[in-house]
C-alpha cells in the first residue's frame, strides 16, 4: 500500500473543506467580520496547506487499488472531521476539544446532533461552517472530491466502491463518472430549490440557506435553539418536510424521475414501501398524540407527528415539538423510524428501507419454505432477482448494527444514563440522526454528556456513516489481498 | 528554481507561512488583550479614585454641615458649597466614565437630595440659624441622607468590583483565542515536516540509494542497471544519464 497516494487524495478532500471555510469566512466579512473571521480564515489556510503539501511531491496516480482506495475514503472522512474542528477550536466559547471534535464529526456525518446549549450565540460566519461540514459530509466528502479528481475511469471506480453502500451501487446502474454528476446535480438542485422555496416560505435568506444545506444532507443542524419550532410556520414545515423526504430518497431515481426514465421513484417498489412507511407511521403517530390529548385537534397532531415521523426517518433530526413529552406509543414509532430510515444511495443513515425491505421478504421466503420444503423461492425486488450473497450481507449488517446499538446503550448506561437516554442515543448516534429521547430529546443537547460518551458517540456516528463493515476493515488492513 | 530543489524550498516556505500566520494572529490576540487588560484596569482604578474622592467630600461636607448646624459655626458655610460642589464633580466623572449604571443614577438622586437639604440649611442661615435646623434636623434629616449617599459610594465601589468579573471571563476568552492558533499550527506544522521527511525519503533519498546500490551492482557483477526506486526530476535526469554512459561504455568495448 502507497502512504503517498492516500495522502495525496485525502489532501484533496482538504483542499475543499478549506474552500468552504473561505467561503465562510466571506459570510462572517458580509455580516461585519464577527468573532469567527480570523478563525475561519487562519483555519482555511492550515488546511489548505495541509490538503496542498502532499500534491507537490506526489504526482497524479492513473491505477489505485481496492485498498488504498478504502483507505483515501475513511482517511478522507476523518481528516475532514479534523479540520473541520479547526474553526471551532480556534473560536473558542463551549468548544473545547471533544466538544469541537463532536460537533465536526456530527457536521460530516450528517448526524446533527449538537454539543451546543446556544446555537444563537454561534457568530454567522461559523454557523455557517457548521452548515457546510452538514453539506460537505451529505454528499459525502469523497464523492464530493471526485467530481474534480483528473484521474481516469478506474481510480473513480475504486474510490466510489467504498463509497456507495453495495445496494445503492446496484441499483444505479449507471457508470461511476455519471454517479458523480447525477449526485451532484440531484443535490445542488436540491439544496437551492428548498432555499428558495424556505425563503418564500418566511425564512431569511440566511437562515433559508442554512436550513436547505442541512435539510438536503438529512443533518439537522439549525440556527435556532428552539429548531424549527422557533418559526412556527406550517408553511416552513411543508417545504422541510417535502426537501427531508427527497434527500430521503435514491439520488439516482429522483434523477431517473426527472429525467423521464421508466424506472422512477413511483415505480420502485423500495421508494413505495418508503412513501407507504411514512405515511402509515405518520398517521399512527397523529392519532397517537391525538388521543393522548397531547394536542387539541387532529390537524395540529397531523401536523407535528408528519413533521417528527419524516424528521427522524430520514435521519434529519428537525424538531417543532418536544417529543419526549410524548405518548409512550408515538415515541417508540418514532424510534421505529430512527432504526429503519430512509433508502440506501441517499443521504440519511440507518439500516435503510431497502435492507428492511429484503429482510421482510426474506421472512415471508423462509415461511413459505417451511410450507413447501421442496419449492424453489427466488427473492425479487423491483424484478430483479437477489443473490444469496447480498441475501447474506443485509442480514450479517442487520445483526452488525443491533449488535453495536446494544453495545453502544450499554456504554451509556454505565456511566449512569437513564434507560430512554442511553438506548435512543446510541440509536441516534449510529443511524446518524441526532436527536434521541431523554436527556438528548428533540429539544436538548449532547452537551451534558460525559467526556467518554461524547467520544463514544462521534465513533458510532463514524461507523453509521461509512456503513459499519466500511470502518471496521480500517482495523483489518493488514489482511487485506 | 525547478525540480527537487523547487519542492524542498516550497515546503520549508509552507512551514514558514504558517508559523508567520499564525504568528501573527497571536500577536494580533495578544495585542488586543493587552490593550483590553490596560482598559478595564484603568477603569477600574479611575472608578475607585472617583469614589474615593467622593467619600471625602461627603466626609468633609458633612463635618461642615455639624459645624453650622449643631454648633452654629457660620464660617464653614463656604467649605459646605465647595464639598458639595466637588461630590458632584466627582460624580459626574463617574457617570461620564461609566456611562450608565443604576448605581450612579440612584447615588445622584440622593445627592439632590443632600443638595437641597444643604441649600435649605444655608438659605435659612442670616446671622443666627433658626431652631429648625439644629442638632434634631442634622441628626434625623440630614444624618440619614449623608448615610445614604455614602453607602451607595460604597456599593458603586462593590459594583465596581463586581464588573471585573465578567471582564475577566472575556480576558480569559481572548488569551484562549490567541492560544489555540498557535497551538493547531504547532499540531499541522509536526504533521507537515513529518510528512517533509516522509517525501524526501520517498523521492530523494531512496532514489539515490537505490541508483548508487544499482550503478554498484552493474560496476561489480555487470547487473542490468534497473534503479528499483521510482525516480523524478533531475533524479530521473541523473538516472538516464548513468543508462546512456553505461550504453555509451557498453557501445566503446563492444
Amino acid at each position: 500500500m502507497r502512504l503517498y497516494v492516500i495522502l495525496r487524495y485525502s489532501g484533496l478532500v482538504m483542499l475543499f473543506a478549506a474552500l468552504f471555510m473561505a467561503v465562510s469566512a466571506v459570510v462572517s466579512f458580509l455580516n461585519g467580520m464577527d468573532s469567527s473571521f480570523y478563525p475561519l480564515v487562519l483555519s482555511s489556510l492550515i488546511t489548505a496547506l495541509m490538503g496542498a503539501f502532499p500534491m507537490l511531491f506526489v504526482p497524479r496516480i492513473e491505477q489505485i487499488s481496492n485498498k488504498e482506495g478504502f483507505c483515501i475514503v475513511v482517511g478522507s472522512w476523518i481528516m475532514a472531521c479534523v479540520v473541520g474542528m479547526f474553526p471551532y477550536l480556534m473560536w473558542g466559547g463551549e468548544f473545547s476539544l471533544v466538544n469541537a471534535w463532536f460537533e465536526s464529526v456530527s457536521g460530516f456525518t450528517t448526524t446533527g446532533a449538537t454539543i451546543l446549549h446556544n446555537v444563537e450565540a454561534l457568530p454567522k460566519g461559523l454557523m455557517f461552517w457548521r452548515s457546510c461540514t452538514a453539506w460537505l459530509g451529505g454528499v459525502g466528502v469523497v464523492m464530493f472530491a471526485l467530481v474534480v479528481l483528473p484521474s481516469l475511469g478506474k481510480t473513480k471506480m475504486t474510490l466510489s466502491n467504498v463509497e456507495l453502500s453495495s445496494l445503492a451501487k446496484d441499483n444505479y446502474r449507471y457508470r461511476t463518472q455519471q454517479i458523480v454528476r447525477i449526485l451532484m446535480v440531484v443535490y445542488m438542485g436540491l439544496t437551492i430549490i428548498t432555499t428558495l422555496l424556505l425563503k418564500v416560505a418566511g425564512m431569511g435568506w440566511f437562515d433559508a440557506l442554512n436550513h436547505a444545506m442541512s435539510a438536503c444532507a438529512t443533518c439537522g443542524f439549525g440556527t435556532k435553539n428552539l429548531s424549527i419550532a422557533f418559526y412556527d410556520n406550517p408553511y416552513i414545515e411543508l417545504v422541510l418536510i417535502g426537501a427531508m423526504i427527497l434527500a430521503g430518497i435514491h439520488f439516482g431515481l429522483i434523477y431517473a424521475t426527472i429525467v423521464g426514465k421508466p424506472k422512477n421513484i413511483f415505480r420502485s417498489e423500495v421508494t413505495r414501501t418508503y412513501f407507504a412507511v411514512i405515511a402509515v407511521g405518520s398517521l399512527l403517530v397523529a392519532i397517537s398524540l391525538y388521543f393522548g390529548h397531547v394536542y387539541p385537534d387532529l390537524l395540529s397532531s397531523l401536523r407535528h407527528a408528519s413533521f417528527q415521523f419524516v424528521s427522524l426517518l430520514t435521519t434529519t433530526g428537525y424538531a417543532t415539538a418536544d417529543t419526549n413529552t410524548w405518548t409512550t406509543l408515538a415515541i417508540l414509532l418514532l424510534i421505529f423510524a430512527s432504526v429503519v430510515c430512509g433508502c440506501a444511495g441517499s443521504t440519511s443513515g440507518g439500516l435503510k428501507i431497502d435492507r428492511m425491505l429484503l429482510f421482510a421478504k426474506m421472512f415471508k421466503a423462509r415461511m413459505r419454505r417451511q410450507q413447501h420444503p421442496n419449492a424453489v423461492i427466488r427473492l425479487k425486488v423491483d424484478g430483479v432477482i437477489q443473490e444469496e450473497e447480498l441475501l447474506t450481507t443485509v442480514v450479517t449488517f442487520m445483526v452488525t448494527y443491533l449488535a453495536l446499538l446494544f453495545v453502544g446503550a450499554v456504554v451509556n448506561a454505565l456511566f449512569g444514563l437513564d434507560m430512554m437516554t442511553a438506548v435512543s442515543s446510541a440509536i441516534a448516534c449510529l443511524g446518524n440522526v441526532g436527536p434521541g429521547f431523554g436527556e438528548v430529546g428533540s429539544m436538548a443537547n449532547y452537551a451534558e454528556l460525559p467526556v467518554v460518551l461524547k467520544l463514544q458517540d462521534a465513533f458510532l456516528m463514524l461507523m453509521g456513516r461509512l456503513e459499519i463493515f466500511g470502518f471496521i476493515q480500517l482495523f483489518f488492513l493488514k489482511w487485506w489481498r | 528554481m525547478k525540480g527537487i530543489r523547487k519542492r524542498v524550498t516550497i515546503g520549508f516556505l509552507s512551514i514558514v507561512t504558517l508559523l508567520f500566520f499564525s504568528g501573527m494572529v497571536s500577536l494580533f490576540e495578544l495585542g488586543h488583550l493587552s490593550t483590553d487588560a490596560e482598559v478595564i484596569l484603568e477603569h477600574s482604578h479611575r472608578n475607585m479614585e472617583l469614589a474615593k474622592d467622593m467619600l471625602t467630600a461627603l466626609h468633609e461636607q458633612s463635618r461642615a454641615v455639624a459645624n453650622v448646624a449643631v454648633l452654629e459655626d457660620m464660617r464653614s458655610d463656604s467649605l459646605c458649597r465647595d464639598r458639595l460642589v466637588a461630590l458632584e464633580s466627582s460624580l459626574a466623572a463617574a457617570y461620564d466614565l461609566s456611562k450608565s449604571s443604576a448605581h450612579l443614577d440612584s447615588l445622584t438622586v440622593t445627592v439632590t437630595e443632600l443638595r437641597r437639604l444643604t441649600n435649605e440649611m444655608l438659605v435659612a442661615q442670616t446671622d443666627t440659624l433658626p431652631s429648625s435646623f439644629g442638632r434634631v434636623w442634622y441628626d434625623e434629616v440630614y444624618m440619614p441622607v449623608s448615610v445614604k449617599v455614602a453607602e451607595q459610594i460604597n456599593d458603586f465601589m462593590s459594583a465596581t468590583h463586581e464588573g471585573l468579573t465578567p471582564r475577566a471571563e472575556q480576558l480569559n476568552h481572548n488569551a484562549y483565542r490567541a492560544v489555540m492558533p498557535v497551538l493547531i499550527s504547532l499540531v499541522v506544522m509536526i504533521a507537515i515536516v513529518l510528512m517533509l521527511y516522509y517525501f524526501i525519503l520517498i523521492y530523494c533519498v531512496n532514489p539515490v540509494l537505490s541508483l548508487r546500490k544499482s550503478l554498484a551492482d552493474w560496476l561489480a557483477f555487470r547487473l542490468p542497471f534497473a534503479p528499483k526506486s521510482v525516480c523524478r526530476d533531475e533524479l530521473l535526469d541523473l538516472k538516464e544519464d548513468i543508462e546512456t554512459l553505461i550504453n555509451q561504455n557498453k557501445q566503446t568495448k563492444a
